[in-house]
């Protein structure tokens, strides 16, 4: 199983569909097609969704922080403890299979598996044991020693990223490869974050209807050899299979190109829900920066591909006004709120706010009241202070390219099968279809259904 | 699983137990026991244990998530 983080069926089904041979092979021969992410459509719960097939409401897990008690300031990074369901691998390895697991968010540190576990991007730097078992981290260093978890994006040298996260995604692969080759496994699944990075950074380059579009043929072409050196490693991987496996790329959620961002806690002292004792803030000034008056604000929010609001609660919060028997009504009232924020120049947006007990049956671990999705996902919420406007056209903090999109993309192959199917799916049919390809009959609570058409590479 | 013992018994597949008897011949340990009980402690060591960052490892984290647009 390779995993390519937001790899958008829009860019690998359809416009480098030409420059991307070994993927157009196997969506000739294979089953393909989009596959609908969980909500929200974020790397962290998305490929644990997948691993685990539980919702991130079970999970507990709705993105890259979540709040410490109910702290205003204090945040938490998921960590590999915060998965509490079993992974398929786990799974597989009470049946004595073997795993080989590479970069599966959240998964430092790691921990002990059947098999072996190289942790994701969310690890601090090499220094850390990376690995289990232990010993594997020496001799990743030794053969790869430019191994890379992430890269840094600097707004300055922007363009020069693209060859940093085309190299740490060549790497990533011929570990991986390596690993294949030389090791005993029953499954294999790696994640490769370094096309979320590609989409999120350098879009701009590839779609003219990007309102940043930039016609650089420079880096139109390092875009397209980005895709061209990941389309190779498949192609690699693919003639090394047997024809007793089955291949399954697969990613946790698409992307499109961002039309702005919302400054949404400026939004939210307009209409009186936050308070804020600065009389002057700079541009781009963090919410934890500021003072905030507590006493007297209601609500703030998170940003990120999706916003997160949180109400300040009596009882709940350290300095909560809003009494518990009117939070329904609050709640309710916020929302209409949000869903007739209108574009910049008035457009009506199709933004999408609801509780997360509208969407899962359970709620685990820290949650925010409402989840905002602005205009559809096609704005991304930034919670920072003191702009000009509430409409930014550039991102202050990160890359501003690409938002996130809901349906990611699936090819399930087998070599010698010639299926030709394309149907869309979910990210919630990925973990049954793992263990129905290995014979688990048992469900462990997993409700989804196997891919349809699974029953043609079995 | 609390207990007034202070060794107790764990159950290998009898090929490995084989092929480390063969492999500490001439070596420090004594037993495979010894052996297995080394190599066990050694592997729970570099675990370190199961909890979060460190301060500092989550302020790296923080940043490079801040950088790439996940967190404001």
């Amino acid at each position: 199983m390779i995993g390519l983080d937001c790899a958008a069926p829009s860019i690998m089904f359809d416009k480098l569909k030409d420059v991307l041979p070994n993927i157009t092979k196997l969506t000739q021969d294979g089953i393909y097609g989009k596959l609908r992410s969980c909500d929200p459509p974020i790397t962290v719960p998305a490929w644990m969704v997948m691993a685990t097939g539980r919702t991130p409401g079970e999970l507990g897990l709705y993105g890259f922080r979540s709040r410490v008690g109910n702290s205003y300031t204090d945040i938490k990074i998921p960590t590999s403890g915060d998965v509490k369901y079993q992974t398929v691998w786990d799974i597989l390895g009470k049946r004595n299979k073997v795993s080989i697991v590479i970069a599966v968010p959240p998964s430092y540190p790691p921990k002990p598996v059947p098999g072996i576990m190289v942790s994701d991007f969310l690890t601090p730097d090499k220094d850390k044991e990376f690995t289990y078992p232990p010993g594997l981290k020496n001799e990743i260093l030794r053969d790869f020693p430019d191994y890379k978890f992430d890269v840094k994006f600097r707004k300055p040298e922007r363009k020069k990223i693209i060859d940093e996260i085309y190299s740490m995604t060549d790497t990533r692969f011929r570990m991986a490869e390596k690993f294949m080759a030389t090791k005993k496994w029953d499954f294999f699944f790696m994640v490769e974050i370094g096309i979320d990075r590609v989409h999120h950074s350098f879009w701009r380059y590839i779609d003219p209807e990007s309102p940043l579009y930039e016609d650089d043929e420079e880096m139109r072409n390092k875009f397209i050899s980005y895709f061209r050196m990941v389309d190779e490693h498949i192609g690699k991987i693919m003639d090394s299979l047997d024809e007793d496996t089955v291949l399954l790329v697969v990613s946790d959620h698409g992307a499109k190109r961002m039309k702005g961002a919302f400054a949404i806690n400026q939004w939210l002292i307009r209409e009186g829900y936050l308070k804020i004792k600065n009389s002057e803030l700079k541009e781009g000034a963090l919410l934890e920066d500021a003072e905030v008056d507590w006493e007297h604000t209601k609500a703030w929010a998170w940003g990120g591909y999706y916003a997160r609001v949180f109400f300040n609660v009596k009882g709940r919060e350290p300095q909560g006004i809003v009494e518990r028997e009117d939070l329904r009504e609050e709640i309710a009232r916020l929302k209409e709120k949000i869903k007739s924020i209108r574009g910049p120049n008035g457009e009506i947006w199709n933004t999408k706010v609801f509780e997360p007990e509208e969407i899962y049956d359970v709620v685990n671990g820290d949650r925010s009241d409402l989840f905002v999705y602005l205009d559809n996902l096609d704005w991304r919420a930034a919670g920072t202070l003191g702009h000009s406007s509430e409409y930014l056209k550039e991102n202050d903090t990160g890359p501003d390219d690409a938002v996130h999109d809901f349906d990611g993309i699936y090819i399930l192959y087998r070599k010698g099968r010639k299926i030709g199917k394309y149907v869309d799916s979910s990210i919630y049919r990925i973990a049954p279809t793992i263990l129905r390809l290995y014979r688990v009959r048992k469900k462990y609570g997993i409700r989804g259904e196997p891919l349809e058409g699974v029953e043609y590479v079995e | 699983m609390a207990t007034d013992k202070k060794y107790t018994t764990v159950s290998i597949p009898t090929p490995l137990f084989e092929k480390i008897q063969e492999k500490i011949k001439g070596t420090g340990f004594t037993s495979v026991s010894d052996y297995v009980t080394f190599v066990l402690r050694e592997i729970l060591a570099h675990e370190g244990g199961n909890e979060a960052f460190s301060e500092e490892d989550e302020k790296k984290v923080k940043e490079r998530l801040r950088s790439l647009g996940y967190l404001d």
